[in-house]
């Protein structure tokens, strides 16, 4: 493609020839010609997008806020100079540059390479994708480009922060009903033996019991059952409604509720607790209670995908999946709890079924409070409605924390006193 | 895999203004910058100005008239030597484009001076100026009013302390006028200024615009006895000298247009990879990667100035002598009437047979691209090269 200075210089040599030739002028006339023979002599110079590119990450997953090296290598392997060529590494919007530049002006012989480097701090989570590498060839007197690209992506996830909540959970008067594993007799994952079984598509091949199965005979896989560590099931149900968007991109209930998701689970998957979680937005996604590192990447991983959307009401969920629920076992219900009549009636069925229910509540009115201005009357009248929700909530059995927008997550855990 | 990702290194050469400016390839195109402006003016003079309307002939007619009015008391102030008065030929005005180099050049330096230091130059250069153009006159009648102790006008003597100062800033802009492109273009490409630079060409190509004018036959009819100040001529009259293919004088236009694109080009691309390193974060002024493919960029720049601006030149003189090739071309051809008779055609030794197969030539020249895979041979050269160099 011609740039606008070889548009311009050709129609100036034009312009020139044919002034020339009218005003019957040499001197215009070979100053045209020669600006014509400029751009003919400079038409043969083409540069190629003819490259290879390969792109190294530090790390295919990482968490909110952590720091991401790169490094693109760009390999000329035809057998002609690239010309002047801008390299220009595509990053989503999200990121920024922490050091070293995502693009680079290269001129590569045959065979010659090219390092990129820079780092990007991710500070939004979710699926992201680096690239494609766009190229822009410029001939050296910037005359003609062409712009090319690679559709070279690499994929990675940024994962919520996950906060250390452990001293906060044992300072507060949060329920600890499973302080530990204790084993319960129950075939599950575990590490102590429990017994013999059929194999099944699923398990892991660690489990086949080799000579347990030769001796049936039939080529049957027999695989020993593990007695469930697990003391007991916690359920964490992420509100992902549209209404948890009230916010900044950073500062909003629903990405409070995705660190607290994290955190929590991080916690209790290590302390060998099942960690099952379901998100509700416009339809209910459930990941079924599991342990191990597995499951915590299984969590991440969704949470990482969370958006906000839809209206789903926290009972629609609760009586979809309160049968499911191990009896007793406790509920994180993570949710600004606004806009949604059906959240007490969720929580009287909750506790009345034997949960312990904890109600972790991002204060929706004071992320508003961080985008506009709230009349100082308003504010006051929302926060009084909104503390008598908190203390209805509470009224039918849950253990309430009322989360500000400022606060750390432990520092919310020990809040739990106040209710 | 952490440990896969290197991070950027720093090397000792680095692309800080400071030091890419002590690059010789950065000076080498600086240096190419200010030869061609240098020769495009001397040729631009040469051409057109220099016996008709030089600057001699204009700071001439101020001594005149200034040995005139003042009986031989007063005469321009500067030396001959220093505006080229009383030579001959080009020689008036080697000294005048010294003097303009170093002018533009000393702006340049100036403008990479602090702000700070800029503004206290400035300001001294402005109070001395001031000196220079009334101090003498204000001290003598300050002075006169302060020994008689009377108010007073100043008197003729003290007013002639203005002669000296007044015609020597007329002498400064009669030579500031004539060398505007060489300051101004010294002072672009020294100074990295883009605006110095255009000046430079629009100087010129204004210059060379209204000589066209000027010198359209209707137009010089007009002037009368004026015309004998502008010459006139007709690049395509002559015996064509250069290569059997254009004369002197389209040799010359052809050395301006050149000339006029190198420095362009060799300007502005210093000034455009100077803007491209400075844009760079800290970390990758300092990155051996962005070092090395700087020096890339500009050894191809140096090759692609004097590989295709060679080129453009002898392909317009190619061009321009074309028709003769064609026209001898068709003599050669025996036998054939038509060959006989076009051989002979006026109008094809005329603008348009000049035009139309000047930009025949070219468009071969363009075509060329597609039958002659020069690059992939320069490339495979290249890539022995490298080869056998590792």
């Amino acid at each position: 493609m011609w740039t606008r200075k070889a548009s311009f210089t050709f129609v100036g040599g034009i312009a020139l020839l044919l002034v020339g030739m009218m005003i019957s002028n040499h001197q215009l006339m070979i100053f045209g010609l020669s600006l014509i023979a400029f751009i003919t002599v400079n038409s043969w110079l083409a540069g190629h997008g003819d490259v290879e590119v390969s792109r190294t990450l530090s790390a295919d997953n990482l968490y909110k806020g952590d720091d991401l090296y790169v490094e693109l290598v760009v390999t000329n392997r035809s057998l002609r100079r690239t010309q002047m060529l801008e390299v220009y590494d595509n990053i989503p919007h999200e990121m920024k540059l922490r050091t070293g530049l995502n693009s680079m002006r290269l001129n590569l012989g045959p065979g010659e390479t090219a390092r990129i480097r820079y780092s990007i701090r991710c500070p939004l989570r979710g699926h992201f994708s680096l690239g494609p590498v766009s190229l822009r060839f410029r001939n050296t007197f910037n005359l003609f480009m062409e712009e090319m690209y690679i559709p070279h992506h690499s994929d990675m996830i940024i994962f919520p922060q996950v906060t250390d909540i452990e001293e906060a959970y044992i300072k507060s008067r949060t329920p600890k009903m499973y302080t530990g594993a204790t084993t319960l007799k129950n075939s599950g994952p575990g590490t102590e033996f429990y017994a013999l079984r059929e194999y099944v598509p699923g398990d892991p091949f660690k489990m086949i019991n080799w000579k347990a199965s030769a001796k049936t005979g039939d080529g049957t896989l027999i695989v020993n059952d593990t007695c469930r560590d697990a003391v007991t099931d916690v359920y964490i149900l992420l509100d992902s409604r549209d209404v948890s968007r009230i916010g900044t991109v950073l500062k909003n209930p629903l990405e409070n509720n995705t660190i607290a998701a994290a955190s929590l689970a991080s916690f209790f998957l290590k302390r060998r607790d099942s960690v099952a979680m379901a998100i509700y937005d416009e339809k209910l996604s459930y990941l079924q209670p599991d342990t191990g590192d597995k499951q915590y990447f299984k969590i991440l991983s969704s949470l990482a995908g969370v958006a906000p959307k839809g209206n789903m009401p926290l009972q629609a969920v609760t009586n979809s999946l309160a049968p499911r629920f191990s009896r007793g076992s406790p509920v994180f219900i993570l949710s600004s709890a606004e806009g949604d009549g059906t959240a007490p009636h969720a929580i009287r069925d909750l506790v009345g079924r034997g949960h312990e229910v904890v109600l972790l509540s991002p204060s929706s009115v004071d992320f508003e409070r961080l985008v506009s201005r709230i009349p100082r009357m308003s504010y006051e009248v929302l926060k009084i409605e909104r503390q008598n929700r908190m203390t209805a909530l509470a009224g039918f059995g849950a253990t309430v924390i009322d989360w500000m927008p400022d606060m750390e997550l432990s520092q919310a855990m020990l809040q739990a006193r106040g209710y | 895999m952490a440990d896969d990702v290197s991070r950027q290194q720093v090397s000792v050469q680095t692309l800080h203004l400071r030091q890419l400016r002590k690059r010789w390839q950065i000076l080498a195109l600086q240096v190419i910058a200010t030869v061609a402006l240098v020769w495009m003016y001397m040729e631009v003079i040469s051409t057109y100005v220099i016996g008709y309307l030089d600057h001699t002939l204009v700071l001439d007619q101020l001594d005149k008239y200034l040995v005139g009015e003042t009986k031989g008391e007063y005469a321009i102030p500067m030396a001959d030597w220093l505006t080229g008065l009383g030579s001959d030929g080009m020689a008036r005005v080697y000294m005048p484009i010294t003097l303009g180099v170093v002018l533009g050049g000393g702006m340049a330096l100036l403008s990479f001076q602090p702000p700070q230091r800029q503004q206290r130059i400035k300001f001294w250069l402005i109070i001395a100026l001031i000196g220079l153009l009334i101090g003498r006159l204000l001290s003598s009648w300050l002075f006169g009013m302060l020994f008689s102790w009377e108010w007073r006008i100043p008197d003729q003597d003290e007013f002639n302390y203005l002669i000296w100062p007044i015609s020597m800033l007329a002498t400064l802009m009669v030579m500031g006028f004539y060398l505007l492109p060489v300051i101004m273009g010294s002072k672009g490409i020294w100074g990295l200024s883009r605006r110095g630079v255009a000046w430079a060409i629009g100087f010129t190509l204004f210059f060379l615009a209204i000589h066209a004018i000027l010198t359209f036959p209707i137009i010089f009819s007009v002037l009368g006895s004026a015309g004998a100040y502008i010459p006139q001529f007709d690049a395509q009259v002559g015996e064509p000298t250069i290569w059997g293919l254009i004369t002197p004088q389209q040799g010359s236009l052809i050395l301006i247009a050149i000339l006029m694109l190198i420095f362009m080009e060799s300007a502005f691309g210093v000034i455009r990879y100077m803007e491209y390193a400075f844009r760079l974060p800290e970390s990758c002024k300092k990155d051996p990667e962005y070092v090395r493919q700087m020096e890339n960029i500009l050894n191809h720049h140096l090759y692609h100035t004097v590989f295709f601006l060679g080129i453009t030149g002898v392909s317009t003189m190619v061009a321009l002598g074309f028709h003769t090739i064609l026209l001898n071309l068709v003599a050669g051809m025996t036998g054939s009437q038509w060959a006989h008779q076009v051989s002979e055609s006026i109008e094809l030794q005329l603008t348009y047979g000049l035009v139309i197969s000047a930009l025949l030539f070219l468009l071969v020249v363009a075509a060329m691209r597609f039958i002659v895979p020069w690059q992939r041979i320069s490339g495979f050269i290249e890539h022995i090269t490298s080869r056998q160099r590792s």
